[in-house]
Protein backbone atom coordinates (compact mmCIF):
# COMPACT_ATOMS: atom_id res chain seq x y z
CA UNK A 1 0.00 0.00 0.00
CA UNK A 2 1.22 3.59 -0.54
CA UNK A 3 1.67 6.53 1.62
CA UNK A 4 -1.70 7.14 3.34
CA UNK A 5 -0.56 10.40 4.05
CA UNK A 6 -2.59 12.62 1.74
CA UNK A 7 -0.91 14.91 -0.36
CA UNK A 8 -2.29 18.61 0.86
CA UNK A 9 -0.75 20.82 -2.22
CA UNK A 10 -2.55 18.96 -4.50
CA UNK A 11 -5.75 18.41 -2.40
CA UNK A 12 -5.77 22.75 -2.37
CA UNK A 13 -4.98 22.93 -6.32
CA UNK A 14 -7.32 20.12 -7.50
CA UNK A 15 -10.11 20.87 -4.76
CA UNK A 16 -9.60 24.95 -5.28
CA UNK A 17 -10.03 24.16 -9.51
CA UNK A 18 -12.93 21.84 -8.28
CA UNK A 19 -15.19 24.68 -7.12
CA UNK A 20 -14.30 27.29 -8.97
CA UNK A 21 -11.74 29.17 -6.39
CA UNK A 22 -8.48 30.64 -7.75
CA UNK A 23 -6.10 30.92 -5.32
CA UNK A 24 -2.67 33.25 -6.21
CA UNK A 25 0.35 31.68 -6.12
CA UNK A 26 0.88 34.24 -2.82
CA UNK A 27 -1.76 32.77 -0.79
CA UNK A 28 -1.02 28.95 -1.85
CA UNK A 29 1.76 28.09 0.37
CA UNK A 30 -0.59 29.63 3.96
CA UNK A 31 -4.02 27.92 2.29
CA UNK A 32 -1.76 24.30 2.44
CA UNK A 33 -0.52 24.89 6.33
CA UNK A 34 -4.18 25.93 6.94
CA UNK A 35 -5.89 22.79 5.44
CA UNK A 36 -2.87 20.80 7.51
CA UNK A 37 -3.75 22.58 10.52
CA UNK A 38 -7.12 21.82 10.12
CA UNK A 39 -6.77 17.97 9.36
CA UNK A 40 -4.80 17.76 12.29
CA UNK A 41 -7.62 19.61 14.48
CA UNK A 42 -10.72 17.52 12.86
CA UNK A 43 -8.49 14.27 14.56
CA UNK A 44 -10.34 13.73 17.37
CA UNK A 45 -13.89 14.14 15.59
CA UNK A 46 -12.84 11.80 12.41
CA UNK A 47 -11.92 9.16 14.99
CA UNK A 48 -15.35 8.73 16.06
CA UNK A 49 -17.01 6.41 15.21
CA UNK A 50 -21.09 6.76 15.00
CA UNK A 51 -24.01 4.80 15.43
CA UNK A 52 -26.10 5.06 11.97
CA UNK A 53 -29.20 5.95 13.86
CA UNK A 54 -27.41 9.34 14.73
CA UNK A 55 -28.59 12.22 12.71
CA UNK A 56 -28.42 15.42 13.27
CA UNK A 57 -30.78 17.64 14.44
CA UNK A 58 -33.20 19.13 11.74
CA UNK A 59 -33.91 21.94 14.05
CA UNK A 60 -31.04 22.92 16.71
CA UNK A 61 -32.08 23.46 20.09
CA UNK A 62 -29.84 23.20 22.97
CA UNK B 1 -21.11 53.91 44.54
CA UNK B 2 -18.96 55.97 41.64
CA UNK B 3 -19.43 59.53 40.06
CA UNK B 4 -21.47 58.50 37.29
CA UNK B 5 -19.56 60.66 35.02
CA UNK B 6 -16.10 58.77 35.44
CA UNK B 7 -14.76 55.74 33.88
CA UNK B 8 -15.51 53.80 37.14
CA UNK B 9 -19.65 53.78 37.06
CA UNK B 10 -21.37 50.86 35.79
CA UNK B 11 -24.50 50.80 33.50
CA UNK B 12 -26.78 50.36 36.60
CA UNK B 13 -24.98 53.36 38.82
CA UNK B 14 -25.85 55.65 35.91
CA UNK B 15 -28.96 54.35 35.20
CA UNK B 16 -30.20 54.77 39.31
CA UNK B 17 -28.44 58.30 38.79
CA UNK B 18 -29.93 59.32 35.79
CA UNK B 19 -33.20 58.15 37.03
CA UNK B 20 -33.03 60.16 40.10
CA UNK B 21 -32.22 63.57 38.58
CA UNK B 22 -28.67 63.07 39.98
CA UNK B 23 -27.36 63.05 37.06
CA UNK B 24 -28.26 64.48 33.36
CA UNK B 25 -27.85 61.98 30.67
CA UNK B 26 -26.01 64.36 28.50
CA UNK B 27 -23.54 65.34 30.81
CA UNK B 28 -22.89 61.00 31.34
CA UNK B 29 -22.44 61.00 27.38
CA UNK B 30 -20.43 63.94 27.42
CA UNK B 31 -18.32 62.54 29.37
CA UNK B 32 -18.19 59.23 27.69
CA UNK B 33 -17.27 61.06 24.57
CA UNK B 34 -14.11 62.95 26.46
CA UNK B 35 -13.02 59.59 27.50
CA UNK B 36 -12.96 57.63 24.07
CA UNK B 37 -11.28 61.03 22.65
CA UNK B 38 -8.59 60.34 25.62
CA UNK B 39 -8.25 56.59 25.55
CA UNK B 40 -8.70 55.48 21.96
CA UNK B 41 -4.87 56.34 20.96
CA UNK B 42 -3.87 53.82 22.80
CA UNK B 43 -6.91 51.17 22.88
CA UNK B 44 -7.89 51.68 19.46
CA UNK B 45 -11.14 50.09 20.30
CA UNK B 46 -13.81 52.44 18.24
CA UNK B 47 -13.80 51.88 14.18
CA UNK B 48 -16.98 54.05 14.60
CA UNK B 49 -19.10 57.38 16.79
CA UNK B 50 -22.36 58.55 16.80
CA UNK B 51 -22.03 61.42 19.06
CA UNK B 52 -24.51 63.51 17.13
CA UNK B 53 -26.83 60.87 17.82
CA UNK B 54 -26.02 60.01 21.38
CA UNK B 55 -26.45 63.58 22.14
CA UNK B 56 -29.50 63.79 20.61
CA UNK B 57 -30.94 60.69 22.32
CA UNK B 58 -29.31 62.42 25.73
CA UNK B 59 -30.93 65.06 25.32
CA UNK B 60 -34.52 63.59 24.80
CA UNK B 61 -33.88 61.36 28.22
CA UNK B 62 -33.00 64.59 30.11
CA UNK B 63 -36.40 65.84 28.52
CA UNK B 64 -38.09 63.17 29.84
CA UNK B 65 -39.14 61.23 26.60
CA UNK B 66 -37.55 58.10 27.52
CA UNK B 67 -37.32 56.22 30.95
CA UNK B 68 -36.45 52.40 31.36
CA UNK B 69 -33.68 50.66 33.39
CA UNK B 70 -30.63 51.60 31.35
CA UNK B 71 -31.57 55.39 31.15
CA UNK B 72 -28.85 57.36 30.24
CA UNK B 73 -26.12 54.42 29.94
CA UNK B 74 -23.67 55.07 27.12
CA UNK B 75 -23.18 51.77 25.64
CA UNK B 76 -20.82 51.07 22.07
CA UNK B 77 -21.53 48.04 19.62
CA UNK B 78 -19.32 45.36 17.97
CA UNK B 79 -19.20 46.44 14.13
CA UNK B 80 -21.70 43.23 13.02
CA UNK B 81 -24.10 44.86 14.50
CA UNK B 82 -26.11 47.15 12.58
CA UNK B 83 -26.16 51.07 12.67
CA UNK B 84 -28.59 52.82 11.20
CA UNK B 85 -26.49 54.64 8.16
CA UNK B 86 -23.77 53.32 8.45
CA UNK B 87 -22.04 50.46 6.82
CA UNK B 88 -22.18 46.83 8.84
CA UNK B 89 -17.86 46.51 8.79
CA UNK B 90 -18.18 43.34 10.44
CA UNK B 91 -14.52 43.75 11.19
CA UNK B 92 -13.99 44.14 7.03
CA UNK B 93 -12.73 46.54 4.23
CA UNK B 94 -15.15 44.60 2.10
CA UNK B 95 -18.41 45.33 3.26
CA UNK B 96 -17.54 49.24 3.81
CA UNK B 97 -18.52 49.30 0.31
CA UNK B 98 -21.75 47.39 0.47
CA UNK B 99 -25.00 49.31 1.45
CA UNK B 100 -25.39 51.70 4.59
CA UNK B 101 -27.96 49.71 7.54
CA UNK B 102 -31.70 51.05 6.77
CA UNK B 103 -32.16 50.66 10.95
CA UNK B 104 -30.30 49.42 13.98
CA UNK B 105 -30.02 45.90 14.71
CA UNK B 106 -32.33 44.46 16.99
CA UNK B 107 -30.22 44.22 20.22
CA UNK B 108 -29.43 47.91 20.39
CA UNK B 109 -33.09 48.91 19.46
CA UNK B 110 -34.06 46.99 22.65
CA UNK B 111 -31.00 48.55 24.58
CA UNK B 112 -32.49 51.99 23.54
CA UNK B 113 -36.04 51.30 24.21
CA UNK B 114 -34.54 50.45 27.83
CA UNK B 115 -32.76 54.19 27.94
CA UNK B 116 -29.50 53.41 26.87
CA UNK B 117 -27.68 55.57 24.28
CA UNK B 118 -25.47 54.17 21.42
CA UNK B 119 -22.12 55.72 21.27
CA UNK B 120 -20.73 53.90 18.31
CA UNK B 121 -19.41 50.56 16.69
CA UNK B 122 -16.55 48.76 17.79
CA UNK B 123 -13.23 47.36 16.63
CA UNK B 124 -13.37 43.18 15.59
CA UNK B 125 -11.18 40.24 13.82
CA UNK B 126 -12.40 40.63 10.40
CA UNK B 127 -15.58 38.87 10.01
CA UNK B 128 -15.22 37.30 13.45
CA UNK B 129 -12.85 34.75 12.49
CA UNK B 130 -10.39 35.66 15.47
CA UNK B 131 -9.39 35.30 19.31
CA UNK B 132 -6.76 37.59 19.07
CA UNK B 133 -8.68 40.79 18.78
CA UNK B 134 -6.35 41.99 15.85
CA UNK B 135 -7.31 43.50 12.60
CA UNK B 136 -4.95 44.53 9.48
CA UNK B 137 -7.39 46.88 8.23
CA UNK B 138 -8.39 49.08 11.55
CA UNK B 139 -5.36 48.12 13.53
CA UNK B 140 -5.27 45.88 17.00
CA UNK B 141 -7.52 46.82 19.53
CA UNK B 142 -5.03 47.55 22.30
CA UNK B 143 -5.47 45.68 26.04
CA UNK B 144 -6.27 48.72 28.09
CA UNK B 145 -4.31 46.56 30.90
CA UNK B 146 -1.29 46.30 29.31
CA UNK B 147 -1.63 48.11 25.67
CA UNK B 148 1.69 46.04 24.48
CA UNK B 149 -0.84 42.79 24.62
CA UNK B 150 -3.90 41.54 22.69
CA UNK B 151 -7.49 42.22 24.13
CA UNK B 152 -8.71 38.84 22.74
CA UNK B 153 -11.30 38.70 19.64
CA UNK B 154 -13.18 38.48 17.83
CA UNK B 155 -14.83 40.71 20.15
CA UNK B 156 -11.70 42.94 20.46
CA UNK B 157 -13.27 46.61 21.10
CA UNK B 158 -16.04 45.33 22.87
CA UNK B 159 -13.23 44.48 25.88
CA UNK B 160 -11.02 47.12 24.74
CA UNK B 161 -13.87 49.78 25.22
CA UNK B 162 -15.48 48.41 28.78
CA UNK B 163 -11.58 47.59 30.11
CA UNK B 164 -10.72 50.98 29.71
CA UNK B 165 -13.40 52.92 31.48
CA UNK B 166 -14.56 54.29 27.68
CA UNK B 167 -18.29 53.03 28.39
CA UNK B 168 -19.40 50.54 30.91
CA UNK B 169 -21.45 48.48 28.45
CA UNK B 170 -20.67 46.77 25.34
CA UNK B 171 -21.93 44.42 22.89
CA UNK B 172 -20.31 41.47 21.34
CA UNK B 173 -20.78 38.68 19.39
CA UNK B 174 -19.40 34.45 20.69
CA UNK B 175 -19.39 31.79 17.81
CA UNK B 176 -16.63 30.13 19.31
CA UNK B 177 -15.36 32.25 22.39
CA UNK B 178 -15.55 35.78 21.10
CA UNK B 179 -17.16 37.28 24.10
CA UNK B 180 -15.58 34.97 26.53
CA UNK B 181 -12.15 35.48 25.27
CA UNK B 182 -11.85 39.03 25.66
CA UNK B 183 -13.81 38.61 28.98
CA UNK B 184 -11.15 36.53 30.32
CA UNK B 185 -7.66 38.65 28.80
CA UNK B 186 -9.34 42.12 29.47
CA UNK B 187 -10.82 41.02 33.14
CA UNK B 188 -14.53 41.96 32.27
CA UNK B 189 -17.67 40.08 33.12
CA UNK B 190 -19.28 38.39 30.19
CA UNK B 191 -22.34 36.56 28.89
CA UNK B 192 -22.57 34.52 26.54
CA UNK B 193 -26.54 33.26 26.79
CA UNK B 194 -28.00 30.50 25.44
CA UNK B 195 -27.92 29.61 21.83
CA UNK B 196 -31.29 31.09 20.02
CA UNK B 197 -31.86 33.05 23.61
CA UNK B 198 -30.99 36.59 22.17
CA UNK B 199 -32.00 37.75 18.63
CA UNK B 200 -29.52 38.04 15.87
CA UNK B 201 -31.87 39.87 13.78
CA UNK B 202 -29.78 42.85 11.82
CA UNK B 203 -25.88 42.07 12.81
CA UNK B 204 -24.02 40.56 10.02
CA UNK B 205 -23.55 36.37 10.13
CA UNK B 206 -21.15 34.31 10.77
CA UNK B 207 -21.28 30.50 11.32
CA UNK B 208 -25.61 30.43 12.13
CA UNK B 209 -24.93 27.14 14.05
CA UNK B 210 -22.93 29.09 16.54
CA UNK B 211 -23.70 32.46 16.57
CA UNK B 212 -24.52 33.91 19.57
CA UNK B 213 -24.83 37.87 20.74
CA UNK B 214 -24.34 39.30 24.38
CA UNK B 215 -22.88 41.96 26.85
CA UNK B 216 -19.83 42.61 28.30
CA UNK B 217 -19.69 44.83 31.45
CA UNK B 218 -17.45 44.96 34.81
CA UNK B 219 -20.56 43.79 36.92
CA UNK B 220 -22.67 41.26 37.10
CA UNK B 221 -26.00 43.68 37.16
CA UNK B 222 -24.85 45.22 34.10
CA UNK B 223 -25.02 41.81 32.50
CA UNK B 224 -28.43 41.06 34.16
CA UNK B 225 -29.83 44.26 33.33
CA UNK B 226 -28.95 44.11 29.67
CA UNK B 227 -29.33 40.63 29.25
CA UNK B 228 -33.05 41.35 30.50
CA UNK B 229 -33.88 44.15 28.65
CA UNK B 230 -32.19 42.19 25.38
CA UNK B 231 -34.34 39.11 25.86
CA UNK B 232 -37.71 38.11 23.73
CA UNK B 233 -38.47 36.15 20.70
CA UNK B 234 -37.78 38.25 17.00
CA UNK B 235 -39.39 36.48 14.08
CA UNK B 236 -36.47 38.54 12.09
CA UNK B 237 -33.83 35.63 13.81
CA UNK B 238 -35.45 32.05 12.76
CA UNK B 239 -33.02 30.94 15.53
CA UNK B 240 -34.32 33.21 18.68
CA UNK B 241 -36.42 31.20 20.84
CA UNK B 242 -39.84 31.65 21.42
CA UNK B 243 -40.01 31.02 24.80
CA UNK B 244 -41.26 32.90 27.75
CA UNK B 245 -38.85 35.72 29.03
CA UNK B 246 -36.77 34.45 31.99
CA UNK B 247 -35.47 37.93 33.96
CA UNK B 248 -32.26 37.64 35.73
CA UNK B 249 -32.61 40.47 38.08
CA UNK B 250 -34.69 39.57 40.40
CA UNK B 251 -32.35 36.38 42.02
CA UNK B 252 -29.24 37.97 41.06
CA UNK B 253 -28.62 38.50 44.77
CA UNK B 254 -30.06 34.88 45.53
CA UNK B 255 -26.31 33.90 46.75
CA UNK B 256 -25.33 30.08 45.75
CA UNK B 257 -27.26 27.99 48.39
CA UNK B 258 -28.73 24.73 47.05
CA UNK B 259 -26.56 24.94 43.91
CA UNK B 260 -24.31 22.15 43.13
CA UNK B 261 -21.25 23.61 41.37
CA UNK B 262 -18.28 20.95 40.02
CA UNK B 263 -15.29 21.51 38.24
CA UNK B 264 -14.80 20.51 34.10
CA UNK B 265 -12.25 17.87 34.33
CA UNK B 266 -10.17 15.93 31.66
CA UNK B 267 -9.45 17.62 28.46
CA UNK B 268 -10.47 21.00 30.61
CA UNK B 269 -7.59 20.56 33.21
CA UNK B 270 -4.86 20.03 30.26
CA UNK B 271 -3.16 22.43 27.85
CA UNK B 272 -2.91 25.58 29.08
CA UNK B 273 -0.99 27.72 31.22
CA UNK B 274 -0.73 27.07 35.32
CA UNK B 275 -2.42 30.93 35.36
CA UNK B 276 -5.66 28.98 33.78
CA UNK B 277 -6.09 26.36 36.41
CA UNK B 278 -5.16 28.68 39.04
CA UNK B 279 -8.29 30.67 38.18
CA UNK B 280 -10.48 27.40 38.46
CA UNK B 281 -9.01 26.54 41.60
CA UNK B 282 -9.57 30.17 43.07
CA UNK B 283 -13.30 30.16 42.01
CA UNK B 284 -13.38 26.47 42.89
CA UNK B 285 -12.44 27.34 46.20
CA UNK B 286 -14.44 30.21 46.99
CA UNK B 287 -17.75 28.40 45.62
CA UNK B 288 -17.08 25.31 47.71
CA UNK B 289 -16.86 23.31 44.69
CA UNK B 290 -14.54 20.11 45.46
CA UNK B 291 -16.82 17.77 42.84
CA UNK B 292 -15.00 16.81 39.45
CA UNK B 293 -17.21 16.12 36.02
CA UNK B 294 -15.70 14.92 32.58
CA UNK B 295 -17.30 16.44 29.33
CA UNK B 296 -17.04 12.88 27.43
CA UNK B 297 -15.29 13.93 24.20
CA UNK B 298 -14.62 17.38 24.88
CA UNK B 299 -11.63 17.00 22.39
CA UNK B 300 -13.90 16.12 19.56
CA UNK B 301 -16.33 18.68 20.47
CA UNK B 302 -13.71 21.46 20.20
CA UNK B 303 -12.41 19.34 16.61
CA UNK B 304 -16.41 19.76 15.51
CA UNK B 305 -16.92 22.98 16.26
CA UNK B 306 -13.63 23.84 14.26
CA UNK B 307 -15.10 22.13 11.29
CA UNK B 308 -18.38 23.35 11.01
CA UNK B 309 -17.02 26.65 11.94
CA UNK B 310 -14.22 26.43 8.59
CA UNK B 311 -16.84 25.20 6.32
CA UNK B 312 -19.80 27.21 7.21
CA UNK B 313 -17.71 30.44 7.49
CA UNK B 314 -15.83 29.40 4.26
CA UNK B 315 -19.31 29.02 2.42
CA UNK B 316 -20.55 32.09 3.51
CA UNK B 317 -17.74 34.29 2.12
CA UNK B 318 -17.09 32.09 -1.07
CA UNK B 319 -17.93 35.02 -3.33
CA UNK B 320 -15.50 37.46 -1.63
CA UNK B 321 -12.80 34.95 -2.05
CA UNK B 322 -13.28 34.48 -5.73
CA UNK B 323 -13.69 38.03 -6.40
CA UNK B 324 -11.98 40.37 -3.68
CA UNK B 325 -8.98 37.93 -2.12
CA UNK B 326 -6.36 41.15 -1.87
CA UNK B 327 -8.95 43.22 0.27
CA UNK B 328 -9.21 40.36 2.72
CA UNK B 329 -6.93 40.38 6.11
CA UNK B 330 -4.27 38.06 5.41
CA UNK B 331 -5.09 36.65 8.70
CA UNK B 332 -8.36 35.85 7.84
CA UNK B 333 -7.88 35.04 4.40
CA UNK B 334 -6.33 31.98 3.65
CA UNK B 335 -8.11 30.30 6.53
CA UNK B 336 -11.74 30.96 4.84
CA UNK B 337 -10.00 29.42 1.78
CA UNK B 338 -8.82 26.52 3.52
CA UNK B 339 -12.41 25.83 4.88
CA UNK B 340 -13.38 25.99 1.55
CA UNK B 341 -11.71 22.73 0.68
CA UNK B 342 -12.55 20.73 3.42
CA UNK B 343 -14.95 17.73 2.76
CA UNK B 344 -18.52 17.98 3.04
CA UNK B 345 -18.42 14.35 4.85
CA UNK B 346 -16.67 15.72 8.09
CA UNK B 347 -19.39 18.61 8.17
CA UNK B 348 -22.47 16.29 7.96
CA UNK B 349 -20.59 14.01 10.89
CA UNK B 350 -19.51 17.32 13.14
CA UNK B 351 -23.12 18.07 12.86
CA UNK B 352 -24.24 14.13 13.83
CA UNK B 353 -21.78 14.33 16.47
CA UNK B 354 -22.98 17.50 17.88
CA UNK B 355 -26.60 15.51 18.68
CA UNK B 356 -24.45 12.89 20.78
CA UNK B 357 -22.53 15.38 22.75
CA UNK B 358 -25.39 17.30 23.45
CA UNK B 359 -27.02 14.39 25.29
CA UNK B 360 -23.80 13.35 27.16
CA UNK B 361 -23.71 17.08 28.53
CA UNK B 362 -27.03 17.22 29.24
CA UNK B 363 -27.11 14.03 31.27
CA UNK B 364 -24.53 15.46 32.99
CA UNK B 365 -26.58 18.31 34.52
CA UNK B 366 -28.78 16.12 36.04
CA UNK B 367 -26.06 16.24 38.96
CA UNK B 368 -24.92 19.37 39.02
CA UNK B 369 -26.54 22.72 37.95
CA UNK B 370 -22.59 24.25 37.02
CA UNK B 371 -19.43 23.66 35.37
CA UNK B 372 -16.48 25.81 36.33
CA UNK B 373 -13.94 25.75 33.24
CA UNK B 374 -11.04 27.69 32.38
CA UNK B 375 -11.81 30.71 29.92
CA UNK B 376 -8.42 31.10 28.04
CA UNK B 377 -5.13 28.58 28.34
CA UNK B 378 -3.69 31.49 29.07
CA UNK B 379 -3.53 35.67 30.33
CA UNK B 380 -3.10 38.52 27.18
CA UNK B 381 -0.55 36.86 24.46
CA UNK B 382 1.75 39.87 23.14
CA UNK B 383 0.20 41.94 20.27
CA UNK B 384 1.82 40.30 16.88
CA UNK B 385 2.48 36.59 18.77
CA UNK B 386 2.06 33.76 16.18
CA UNK B 387 2.36 30.93 18.30
CA UNK B 388 2.69 30.60 22.02
CA UNK B 389 3.82 27.85 24.45
CA UNK B 390 1.80 26.01 26.69
CA UNK B 391 2.63 22.84 28.78
CA UNK B 392 6.02 23.04 26.46
CA UNK B 393 4.03 22.61 23.53
CA UNK B 394 4.50 25.41 20.91
CA UNK B 395 0.84 25.90 19.50
CA UNK B 396 -0.59 28.79 17.16
CA UNK B 397 -2.53 30.97 18.92
CA UNK B 398 -4.97 32.08 16.65
CA UNK B 399 -6.42 28.72 16.77
CA UNK B 400 -5.81 27.84 20.32
CA UNK B 401 -6.80 30.64 22.73
CA UNK B 402 -10.75 28.76 21.97
CA UNK B 403 -9.61 25.40 23.12
CA UNK B 404 -12.01 25.62 26.59
CA UNK B 405 -14.35 27.70 25.13
CA UNK B 406 -15.38 26.11 22.06
CA UNK B 407 -16.73 22.54 23.64
CA UNK B 408 -19.00 24.90 25.35
CA UNK B 409 -20.93 27.20 22.86
CA UNK B 410 -20.54 23.52 20.44
CA UNK B 411 -23.77 22.77 22.15
CA UNK B 412 -24.90 26.65 23.32
CA UNK B 413 -24.59 25.94 26.76
CA UNK B 414 -25.29 29.68 28.69
CA UNK B 415 -21.95 31.14 30.72
CA UNK B 416 -20.82 33.93 32.33
CA UNK B 417 -17.10 34.59 31.97
CA UNK B 418 -15.90 36.07 35.36
CA UNK B 419 -12.76 38.03 36.01
CA UNK B 420 -9.55 37.11 38.15
CA UNK B 421 -6.79 38.86 38.67
CA UNK B 422 -3.73 37.85 41.02
CA UNK B 423 -2.13 41.16 42.18
CA UNK B 424 0.90 42.16 39.71
CA UNK B 425 -0.46 39.88 37.18
CA UNK B 426 -2.84 40.32 34.07
CA UNK B 427 -6.74 39.23 34.53
CA UNK B 428 -7.67 35.93 33.47
CA UNK B 429 -11.22 34.35 33.29
CA UNK B 430 -13.20 31.51 34.03
CA UNK B 431 -16.63 30.00 32.61
CA UNK B 432 -19.64 29.55 34.42
CA UNK B 433 -21.18 26.82 32.84
CA UNK B 434 -25.31 26.26 33.32
CA UNK B 435 -28.19 24.34 31.73
CA UNK B 436 -29.50 25.49 28.89
CA UNK B 437 -31.77 28.88 29.40
CA UNK B 438 -30.41 29.24 32.60
CA UNK B 439 -28.19 32.27 32.69
CA UNK B 440 -29.75 33.15 35.71
CA UNK B 441 -28.42 30.52 37.54
CA UNK B 442 -25.02 31.48 36.01
CA UNK B 443 -25.55 35.01 36.55
CA UNK B 444 -26.56 34.43 40.43
CA UNK B 445 -22.80 31.94 40.90
CA UNK B 446 -20.97 35.11 39.02
CA UNK B 447 -22.90 37.64 41.41
CA UNK B 448 -22.09 35.65 44.78
CA UNK B 449 -18.30 35.86 43.28
CA UNK B 450 -18.58 39.79 42.85
CA UNK B 451 -20.00 40.32 46.32
CA UNK B 452 -17.13 38.07 47.62
CA UNK B 453 -14.56 39.73 46.31
CA UNK B 454 -13.11 36.54 44.22
CA UNK B 455 -13.87 38.48 40.89
CA UNK B 456 -14.06 42.26 40.74
CA UNK B 457 -13.35 43.98 37.79
CA UNK B 458 -11.91 47.22 37.53
CA UNK B 459 -11.52 49.52 34.52
CA UNK B 460 -7.19 50.14 33.67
Amino acid sequence: MADDKPDIARWVDEGAKAIGLPIAPEYREKVIVNVERSLAIAGPLLALALDDELTPLPVYRP
Amino acid sequence: MSDPLSKAATASEIARAVMSGKAKASAVIDAALRRIAAAEPTVNAFTDLVADRARKRAAEIDAGRHLGPLMGVPFAVKNLFDIEGLATRAGSKINVDGPRASRDGALVRKLEAAGAILVGGLNMGEYAYDFTGENAHYGPSRNPHDPTRMTGGSSGGSGAAVAAGEVPLALGSDTNGSIRVPASLCGLFGLKPTYGRLSRAGSFPFVDAFDHLGPLARSTEDLALSFDAMQGWDPDDPVCTDRDIEPTMPTLHEGIGGLRIAVAGDYFTKGGEPECFEAVATVAKALGATRTVVLPHAAAARSAAYVITAIEGAQLHLPRLRTRPQDFDPDTRERFMAGALLPGSWYVKAQRFRRQYRAEVLKLFNEVDIILAPATPCSAPRLGQVMMSIGGVELPVRANLGLFTQPISFIGLPVVAVPTRKSGALPIGVQVIARPYNEATALRVAAYLEKQGTCLSTPA
